[in-house]
């Protein structure tokens, strides 16, 4: 994998309706915006638009929804061409989508539903993760989603799955440090233990976001502020793999620009102390 | 065991696996009352499939995706149909989405298409026929939304026209906008259309049919009723092929009693729909 394949871009925010006019008129100080891809796939009109006055002043990365890359249905190849046809419009940084699946028997469930963790289930996913980057013609990088079961056929950690199926494909990880702190809640496993296991050489981005706790389990909720334990484990995260971009989610209950922007300046400041903090420590006292 | 093999029985049984798990996440009544439908599950039922723990059981765990499913698609289709939302309250909407998502389940990778089919779904659904405007309700605001996201075309304006020698206008051809469409309706849309959900429920329409001209400006969408002269006009220019403009002409004179005073008409029509950039080239 190349770096330049996936420069830094520094900290980002969702790009979301509610801020559209704003965004257009005072551009904003902002590193870099992320799209849902599929909000845009449509042929005309106001959305497009602002995404072409967006695009002229900032770097834009296109995040999927509905790759659906680990679904039994066959890869559905007239969204590869609308999805191709919006990256030649945008230009994007790069393009990301989920390790999950979304749909089967030509149904969505516009969901991202995990997978079974098993070799077989990795190199069919793999496969098609090698296809959609010959068909964008460019390599892609792969989320890991937050997930509320896990099925009794998994025959590996998810760690070992999401470092397996990116060997496996060649492709770059987008790793999600409030999906792994929720995850590592709703299944019951040390959080440091799955970002250690991440091959460093393919993270090229990271998500943070806010999750809802419901008690007997955490909620990828998307719509609060980032937690204390999951800035601690971004810090964890920036100690292990170097400064990444780094993207704020917030999709619900969206809260005015400067909220977002703040959250992204926040993402900075405490990634700068964890990389001081490592330049000052040993391993032994990493902020663990 | 060659890759092959491994990847193809890989894809049979997780094939299996999803189907299941799309039947039980879509099922309209929760996850336990479709476990009862599926006899094929083994002994263990869904237990030897998704782990459960003393916090959570596997259906619980399961509940989850089934509740983010319908909660997701019916905020989707309050937001792309608020004043049918408004006409029914929110618990007729509620299960009105529910019989929806039986018969239209969404099929395509973006959620703007969750809720193409819902008017249609109005005309044989007792809600619906209970209030027969609500399907044309429906229509316009689904009409709406597809104008929003309607191709981008660059439209005939008044210049345009003006640079092209008069003796040619007969043969200039013109098409309806991607993002313009005229609706017909049995009853009075139009006295719905503008309503805020937030503030006004929506009456019931009176019962008169109405033609109405939808169109997107400056990125936002339009409606005015036309009158039984314009709107057989557009209807024409609505064709894929468009109409020529003397084409147009006959149509507005053949509707008029006064013939001498068709040319004043055409000529007014004409200048607003090269103001609302209505109409684009088709013979080009
Ligand atoms: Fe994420």
């Amino acid at each position: 994998m190349k770096r330049a394949e996936f420069p830094f871009l520094g900290y980002g925010v969702g790009l979301r309706r509610p801020h559209y006019d704003y965004i257009v008129g005072a551009r904003p100080a902002m590193d870099w915006f992320e799209i849902v891809s599929e909000n845009f796939m449509v042929a005309g009109g106001p959305a497009l638009k602002t995404l072409a006055r967006v695009r002229e002043n900032y770097p834009v990365v296109m995040h999927g929804v509905s790759l659906s890359i680990g679904s039994a249905d066959p890869l559905n190849r007239a969204y590869l061409r609308d999805l191709g046809n919006l990256a030649r419009r945008v230009n994007p940084a790069w393009i990301s989508d989920h390790l999950c699946w979304t749909g089967v028997a030509g149904r969505n469930l516009h969901d991202l539903i995990p997978l079974p963790f098993t070799a077989a289930v990795a190199a069919h996913v793999a496969d098609r993760i090698r296809t959609v980057q010959d068909v964008l013609g460019r390599r892609m990088a792969i989320e890991n989603v937050s997930s509320y079961m896990s099925y009794a056929a998994s025959s590996m950690a998810e760690w070992e799955f999401v470092a397996t199926v990116a060997d496996a494909a060649d492709c770059a990880i987008l790793l999600d440090i409030n999906n792994i702190f929720v995850n590592a809640f709703n299944h019951r496993f040390d959080p440091h233990v799955y970002i250690d296991a991440i091959p460093s050489e393919r993270i090229v981005q990271f998500h943070l976001a806010g999750h809802s706790d419901f008690g007997a389990y955490l909620l990828d909720s998307h719509d609060h502020p980032i937690r204390p334990e999951v800035w601690r484990l971004f810090a964890y995260a920036v100690g292990r793999f170097g400064e990444v971009s780094t993207l704020i989610e917030w999709d619900d209950r969206i809260p005015p620009f400067a909220t977002l922007a703040a959250a992204a300046d926040e993402a900075r400041s405490r990634a700068h102390a964890a990389l001081a903090y490592r330049a000052r420590g040993s391993a032994a006292e990493s902020p663990r | 065991m060659t890759r092959e093999d491994s990847t193809s029985r890989a894809e049979l049984e997780l094939g299996d696996l999803q189907r299941l798990l799309l039947r039980l996440i879509a099922a309209p009544a929760g996850v336990a009352d479709a476990l009862a439908r599926e006899p094929a599950l083994a002994p263990h039922g869904l237990d030897a499939i998704i782990r459960g723990d003393e916090r959570m059981t596997a259906a619980e765990r399961l509940e989850i995706y089934a509740n983010a499913y319908f909660y997701r698609l019916l905020d989707v289709l309050k937001e792309d149909y608020p004043l049918t939302l408004a006409a029914l309250g929110d618990d007729n909407f509620h299960n009105l989405i529910t019989d929806y998502l039986l018969e239209f389940p969404p099929t395509e990778p973006s959620i703007h298409f969750a809720g193409r089919s819902l008017a249609q779904f109005l005309l044989v659904h007792p809600l619906g026929a209970a209030r027969p405007w609500l399907a044309e309700l429906a229509t316009f605001e689904r009409a709406t939304l597809e104008a929003l996201h309607a191709a981008d075309a660059a439209a005939l304006d008044a210049a345009a026209m003006r640079a092209i020698p008069v003796g040619a206008w007969p043969s200039v051809a013109m098409r309806l906008a991607p993002a313009a469409r005229v609706l017909e309706f049995a009853w009075r849309i139009d006295e719905l259309a503008g309503a805020n959900p937030q503030v006004t429920l929506p009456h019931p329409p009176r019962r008169s049919p109405l033609a109405m001209l939808l169109w997107r400006r400056a990125g936002e969408v339009l409606f005015r009723p036309l009158e039984l002269l314009e709107s057989a006009a557009l209807v024409l220019a609505g064709r894929p092929q468009g109409a020529r403009f003397e084409e147009i002409c006959e149509r507005i004179a053949d509707h008029w009693t006064d013939p001498a005073a068709a040319p004043a008409a055409i000529d007014r029509m004409l200048a607003r729909w090269l103001n609302d950039g209505l109409m684009v080239r088709a013979d080009r």
